[in-house]
């Protein structure tokens, strides 16, 4: 496989745990990563994940998610094995971001590159700095896999 | 004596970035209760901020809002600024409107193209649109596309703008990058044209209310970073008078803090600027505004929406001529100044972001770390004003059907584009 890899870190970090993404994000870019890959803080961006994905060839997501495992778990899925909860309206800016997003191109025919979604269960999601310690303690763990995700993405 | 009768209880407005419920009670033609409760509002500022040194305020408070960092940021680096008696080079002055206007036109286009037009064509999401009007759909897109990367081009990152400094920015753009981005602002014209016709033609609510609009003012500009603060009421303040507008005090039925000046209420966002500003839009957002029917002052809160629609015509012929002073200065390589204390201070800023006038404040000790910390965002401003306007609008919509109230009033909630609890965001996932 070749091409250029995204790793899009999602959440805001003044949401406790919803600020997993953003910290893998900060962890990845403190090791030297392969040439075509880039990993992006891109916070609670709604739409602009649309244009971000469109211009990548493969794009792997860390996003806080609600994956009904115990706090800190993660889990591996691509879009087309979840449902991505949305706002009865289908398309709200706020929690949706990723799922409104790709309804949306799915929608419009947009081809989209192959997408791989590390969904992190939090502990919480409320105004605080910093992740629990559920979320903190998984963090070398999940670093561990994604590199071995880039590494087979490559 | 009306038998009328209505009982809504909108959970959580949709398209509206966060949570929200409107409460109606109607017996026998007597409204009981006509309000919007929000369930949920940022309190938490001072404590995330308080005890970070002055270089870190801006990038935590770029984070409340993930589709106003910019405002924050700006906001937040001219209280930081004011405080410590930072000067400013012309170019970081350039450099700061020019990512402004990126942030108002995207901001803008989610809403006028993706929250609102929605409602005005009759569907319930920009999804069915597709079908229907799918060029409309993929005009928006290209919009938000050139706003998204005129954004990321100066903040040096899309949706936060890790580059924007106290005192100026520590990734500047270059001049091949200014002039590809002024031909696509260019190109965009005509995007804009197309934008002003499809407005043109909703079929926009008739409602009349005056109410008190109150937005920055600059003598040289349409005012969106510093400048006094203006009412439609004949007020006229410095930024760091802002308690004297904002007066907040709390109701019982919302967690949020309400604020009121002249009156009772009063409002703030495109339709505010757009009825104290309307002098120094750009020539072409005046021809925007005629072609929408919009003078000032205007008292249709629906055509908030439109007035946003207004101020991207504006945003881009100002990017352009901002683009052209640049290009005809020349990119210069500097640094954010080296920031002198001087004992610490406290110091207002203040912009007018896409939904409003906003205001921080921070007081800095000796080694400039933040002591104290106030925040008062648009929103929370436009509560007040948004019950009057429902309770003014409910007693015109009693004879409709019940779904049709709610979703006139809850277009009116839209239209204010509020946002409540800004930038949570949680993924839910069911598999299949």
């Amino acid at each position: 496989m070749q091409g250029s890899v995204l790793v899009l870190g999602l959440g805001n970090p003044l949401r406790g745990d919803d600020g997993v993404g953003p910290r893998i994000v900060e962890e990845l870019e403190r090791r030297e990563l392969p040439e075509d890959v880039t990993a992006m803080d891109v916070g609670t961006a709604g739409l602009d994940l649309l244009h971000l994905l469109e211009g990548c060839d493969r794009a792997i997501v860390v996003d806080a998610a609600d994956v009904g495992l115990k706090p800190g778990q993660f889990v591996r899925f691509t879009p087309d094995e979840a449902r991505l909860a949305q706002n009865s309206d289908g398309l709200s800016f706020h929690q949706v971001g990723l799922s409104g997003v790709l309804s949306l191109a799915n929608a419009l025919e947009h081809a989209l590159p192959e997408i791989v979604i590390f969904g992190v269960q939090p502990t919480e999601i409320d105004w605080k700095e910093g992740l629990s310690p559920a979320v903190e303690a998984t963090i070398p763990k999940l670093i561990e896999v994604l590199i071995e995700e880039i590494e087979a993405q490559l | 004596m009306s038998e009328v009768n209505v009982n809504i209880n909108v959970h959580h407005v949709t398209r509206v970035e966060g949570h929200g419920d409107i409460v109606v009670d109607v017996k026998n033609g007597e409204i009981k209760k006509c309000q919007f409760e929000v369930v949920e509002a940022p309190r938490f500022f001072e404590a995330f901020v308080r005890g970070r040194p002055y270089y870190e305020l801006s990038h935590i408070t770029s984070r409340i809002c993930g589709i106003c960092s910019v405002g924050h940021a700006t906001a937040s680096l001219r209280a930081t600024e004011n405080a410590l008696g930072v000067e400013l080079s012309e170019q970081t002055v350039l450099l700061r409107k020019l990512i402004f206007h990126g942030e108002i036109i995207d901001s803008h286009v989610l809403h006028t193209y993706y929250l609102v037009a929605p409602d005005l064509l009759g569907v319930n999401s920009v999804i069915p649109l597709i079908e229907t009007h799918r060029p409309v759909v993929e005009r928006a897109l290209r919009i938000k596309k050139l706003s998204g990367d005129l954004c990321a081009m100066i903040g040096g990152r899309h949706t936060h703008p890790c580059a924007m400094a106290v005192g100026g920015f520590t990734h500047l753009p270059t001049e091949a990058e200014l002039r590809e981005m002024k031909g696509r602002l260019e190109a965009a014209r005509e995007d804009m044209v197309a934008t002003i016709a499809l407005f043109a033609t909703l079929p926009w609510p008739e409602f009349e209310r005056e109410t008190e609009y109150v937005s920055l003012k600059k003598d040289e500009e349409y005012a969106f970073i510093d400048g006094t603060i203006t009412s439609t009421d004949g007020f006229s303040y410095p930024i760091d008078e802002y308690r004297k507008v904002t007066n907040e005090w709390c109701v019982p039925f919302s967690t949020a803090k309400w604020t009121k000046h002249n009156r009772e209420s009063y409002m703030v966002g495109a339709l505010a600027r757009f009825n104290n500003n309307f002098d120094q839009l750009h020539p072409k957002a005046k021809e925007a505004a005629a072609k929408l029917g919009m003078k000032p002052i205007c008292t249709n809160t629906f055509l908030n929406t439109a007035a946003q629609a207004v101020e991207m015509v504006h945003s881009v012929e100002d990017s352009i001529e901002i683009i052209d002073q640049l290009l005809t200065r020349g990119i210069k390589s500097e640094k954010p100044p080296e920031v002198n204390l001087n004992g610490g201070g406290e110091g207002v800023g203040s912009c007018d972001v896409p939904r409003g006038i906003l205001f921080h404040n921070y007081v800095y000790d000796e080694n400039g770390i933040c002591t104290q910390a106030n925040c008062i965002i648009p929103t929370n401003q436009n509560w007040a004003n948004v019950n009057a306007d429902m309770k003014a609008y409910l007693p015109q919509i009693l004879d409709k059907p019940e779904d049709e109230i709610r979703l006139h009033l809850e277009m009116l909630v839209r239209a204010y584009d509020p946002c409540i609890s800004c930038s949570t965001h949680l993924l839910n996932v069911t598999f299949v």
